[in-house]
């Protein structure tokens, strides 16, 4: 057994060198999001000359409205970035609050809560957000809502799940018998030893968001007056980047949708499995 | 007057599961039995047999089916919520798993903080009362600063001692207090709250399997067997339940 | 009696971030043919240490000296390759939890069969009598059936029947375990024991035994040794252990004996990081002289026993 956990190690190890990799990439493209309008050569809407390949002025080109895509491409990130953080946000937190009520309280509460999570784990989420949009007017803030109003039952069912292992466990029995109130039992006992798998989660949630965000921008039911990566590509696909060999004009953005959430996925399950090699230690 | 005890009076528990087909599952039935303060009551049985439900009942975090706990004579579940916060309180339970009756992220001294600042000690004299507290299971303020899996077993279970010593009980409930450590810890354990027992006359429920254990601390023994009291007299009449079939 | 196994000198110590630990220090001993010799001492003590030594299981950052002579071969000057073949066919090790070791997908006598397939080759339906053969050994009253069965059709006790049976499927030389009653209750200690006592008479096997369990060792070994904070400080017959113990530590470690009253000892094992100087026990011991604090004793023999303590110097 013990030559396992030695071999976990050095797995884990590799992983943890891995993460910084996916760290570094991560800083880079919150730096760019942060950034966005001091590093950008031109302003995304600016206007220059049409379809025009890389050169000295444009390193990337520009698009059918003559815009810089560099700049569009750094913009694009902001809107991204937050739309995949806003709805990881949403959907952790309904998730921390439905998974630690039904795990806590059990009984009929939890009944009800596990009804619910269990119906909207079947609803097929991509369609249902592709009508709401097309119905609602498409707007960034809108699609951030319907991810994180869908996302949440996985990792409410996570929660639960942890709650239910360490609802019976001795420490907090006691906790409960000395006299402590229920709130502060979850936020000081319970909400601390299970916050190094949510974190996790959070990550991988932040990047299928944004996957989402993409495809749903790129079937064209996006926000207009905001350039997402999933929208330059929209756009790119339209006027036909793809026919004329653009490549400067729809790789870019693809490629930034695949480096975060490779570089998310990579911190996520770093984590992750750091956690677990933690408790077989002790 | 009335006899300072707590009273389990024809105790039964039964859990019904499933929505659609109500079945029932009876884990205790019609048990009884008395913790006076200075005595102590074993308990006895396999595992499994409803001694951890029976615990849990009566520190109140199960209601019986049917039956009452009274405290001093008063049935916990008929008094006003506050006022039945305030009796439980009296009644502290020891847990077996001796890493787990701490918080694994808590500091030792953060365990004891929070429990000194919940019964409305002075942030001044908080420091001094936990001392206290620390000095009378033996240890001292050297551990502060450690975490739970950073001490040993046997200073974990002093621990979760001193943190229950702070509310003042009146009875504790020991859920198999030794079972995981050392036979020289044990020893010196069982000898610690004997001299508990004998200075602030807590009333013990120990429960155990281990029949040597039970019969050198108890004044009297209770054995469980399939959810009911088979036995029920002092240690020497007490043989092992195998020996009763 | 020839001995199997001879550990000579063997020190372990970790490099850790909190300094050098010392887990084990130039401990001797001999494990004879046919026989069981149980390890016993205090969480902490090294006496698993010593066990995953043998089976060459340490982690990496452990600086291993000394010899472990396995029929006439030093186990850690070993290839990977040959070491790797002792673990399989020579010596074998079964851990505490039986639940956690057995494969829940999988049939108990296709586990149990699983090694011979391996490393002896033999066909299948060759494989699967001969594991119904070892669960007879075992005990189990109905063999061919419970090899059909799966884990948790089994109760915690039968599982660890099973373990014990492959265990010894492969004929080792030497069966290790390591804490084979920790966590149990009572009752299943006690079945436990029986157990052992079974897997004795079936097999020629030699057994040692990792325990803190006095009463364990007591029912199942022929010599005991017992081990404090990285040292062994006594070895002997189980029966005059147990009649009259040579160190002050054992003579505490007995009196603390549900039997004898639970008397409690004096303070505690030191810690690993915070090791006294001289005899580790001195700062409990109530026979503490001079040269105590200030010099390890060596280990000596006195009346065919070997204990290691200056009053018997």
């Amino acid at each position: 057994m013990t030559h396992h956990i030695e071999e976990l190690k050095k797995f884990t190890i590799n992983k943890i060198n891995l993460s910084l990799i996916g760290i570094f990439i991560f800083s880079v493209f919150l730096f760019v999001a942060i950034s966005a309008d001091i590093i950008s050569p031109y302003g995304p809407w600016e206007r220059f000359e049409p379809y025009s390949s890389p050169s000295s002025d444009h390193l990337l080109g520009t698009n059918d409205m003559g815009n810089d895509i560099l700049s569009e491409l750094f913009h694009g990130t902001r809107v991204s970035l937050i739309v995949g953080f806003g709805a990881s946000i949403i959907a952790t937190a309904i998730g921390i609050l439905i998974g630690l009520s039904s795990g806590y309280y059990r009984g009929l509460v939890d009944e009800i809560l596990m009804a619910i999570t269990d119906i909207s784990l079947m609803i097929p989420r991509i369609p249902l957000i592709i009508i709401l949009a097309a119905l609602l007017r498409p707007s960034f803030v809108i699609i951030m809502l319907l991810i994180g109003l869908l996302w949440w039952p996985n990792i409410a069912r996570v929660v639960r799940s942890l709650t239910l292992q360490i609802r019976d466990s001795p420490f907090i029995l006691s906790s409960k018998s000395l006299g402590f109130r229920d709130r502060h039992i979850i936020f000081s006992d319970i909400i601390p030893n299970i916050i190094y798998i949510i974190i996790p989660k959070f990550m991988l949630t932040i990047a299928s968001a944004m996957i989402s965000e993409a495809s749903i921008s790129f079937l064209g039911l996006g926000d207009p007056t905001m350039k997402s990566w999933g929208m330059m590509l929209n756009f790119a696909f339209m006027k036909g980047a793809l026919i004329n060999e653009m490549w400067w004009w729809y790789l870019p953005p693809g490629l930034c949708i695949v480096g975060v959430v490779f570089s998310l996925m990579i911190i996520g399950f770093a984590l992750e499995e750091k956690d677990n090699t933690e408790e077989v230690d002790e | 007057m009335l006899p300072i005890s707590v009273i389990v009076d024809n105790i039964s528990k039964s859990y019904k599961y499933g929505i659609f087909t109500k079945n029932e599952d009876l884990i205790l039935s019609d048990v009884s039995l008395e913790i006076i303060k200075g005595k102590t009551v074993g308990l006895v049985g396999p595992s499994g047999v409803g001694k951890t439900t029976l615990a849990k009942i009566i520190i109140g975090l199960e209601r019986p089916t049917k039956g009452g706990i009274l405290v001093n004579n008063s049935n916990i579940w008929n008094m006003p919520k506050d006022e039945r916060l305030k009796t439980l309180r009296t009644i502290q339970m020891v847990f077996q798993d001796s890493q787990g009756s701490l918080n694994p992220k808590k500091t030792i001294e953060q365990s004891l903080y929070e429990t000194a600042k919940l019964i409305g000690i002075q942030k001044t004299d908080r420091k001094s009362f936990i001392l206290e507290h620390l000095e009378k299971v033996g240890l001292s303020s050297d551990i502060f600063c450690r975490y739970p899996h950073q001490i040993s077993g046997g200073q974990n279970q002093r621990v979760a001692l001193a943190r229950i010593l702070l509310v003042d009980p009146e009875y504790i409930l020991l859920d198999e207090p030794t079972s995981a450590l050392d036979i020289a810890v044990q020893a010196q354990i069982l000898a610690l709250l004997k001299n508990l027992q004998k200075e602030m006359k807590f009333g013990y429920l120990l429960i155990s399997h281990n029949t040597p254990l039970i019969k050198h601390m108890s004044d009297n023994i209770v054995a469980l067997k399939e959810g009911s009291v088979v036995f029920k007299g002092p240690p020497k009449k007490y043989c092992q339940i195998t020996t009763m079939e | 009696m020839g001995s199997i196994l001879e550990i000579r000198e063997l020190s372990i110590v970790f490099s850790t971030v909190i300094g050098n630990v010392y887990a084990v220090n130039k401990s001797s001993f001999n494990l004879n043919n046919n026989e069981t010799l149980a390890l016993v001492g205090e969480t902490g003590c090294g006496k698993s240490v010593i066990a995953n030594s043998i089976m060459r299981l340490l982690p990496q950052n452990a600086k291993v000296s000394g010899k472990i002579m396995y029929k006439g071969q030093d186990i850690l000057k070993m290839s990977e390759k040959e070491i790797e073949k002792i673990r399989q066919q020579e010596i074998s090790i079964v851990f505490q939890n039986p639940s956690m070791s057995l494969n829940p997908l999988q049939k108990i006598g296709d586990q149990i069969s699983e090694p011979l397939l391996i490393h002896k080759k033999m066909n299948k339906k060759d494989a699967f009598n001969k594991s119904i053969d070892l669960l007879r050994t075992m005990g189990f009253q109905n063999p061919s059936k419970t090899a059909k069965m799966y884990p948790h059709q089994l109760s915690g006790g039968m599982n660890q029947r099973v373990l014990l049976a492959i265990s010894m499927t492969l004929n080792p030389s030497i069966i290790i375990a390591d804490e084979p009653t920790k966590g149990l209750d009572n009752i299943l200690i006690t079945d436990m024991i029986e157990e052992f006592k079974t897997l004795k008479r079936a097999n020629e096997s030699s057994l040692l035994i990792i325990t803190h369990d006095l009463s364990v060792a007591r029912e199942l070994s022929d010599r005991i040794a017992i081990m404090y904070s990285g040292d062994i400080l006594e070895i002997s017959e189980t029966e005059s252990f147990f009649n009259n113990p040579l160190h002050p530590y054992s003579k505490i470690l007995l009196d603390s004996l549900p039997e004898r009253g639970f008397n409690p000892p004096k303070g505690t094992s030191p810690s690993m990081v915070n090791i006294p100087k001289g005899c580790k026990f001195h700062p409990r011991c109530p026979y503490v002289k001079k040269e105590c604090t200030e010099k390890v004793p060596s280990i000596t023999s006195h009346n065919g026993r070997q204990v290691r303590c200056y009053l018997f110097l």
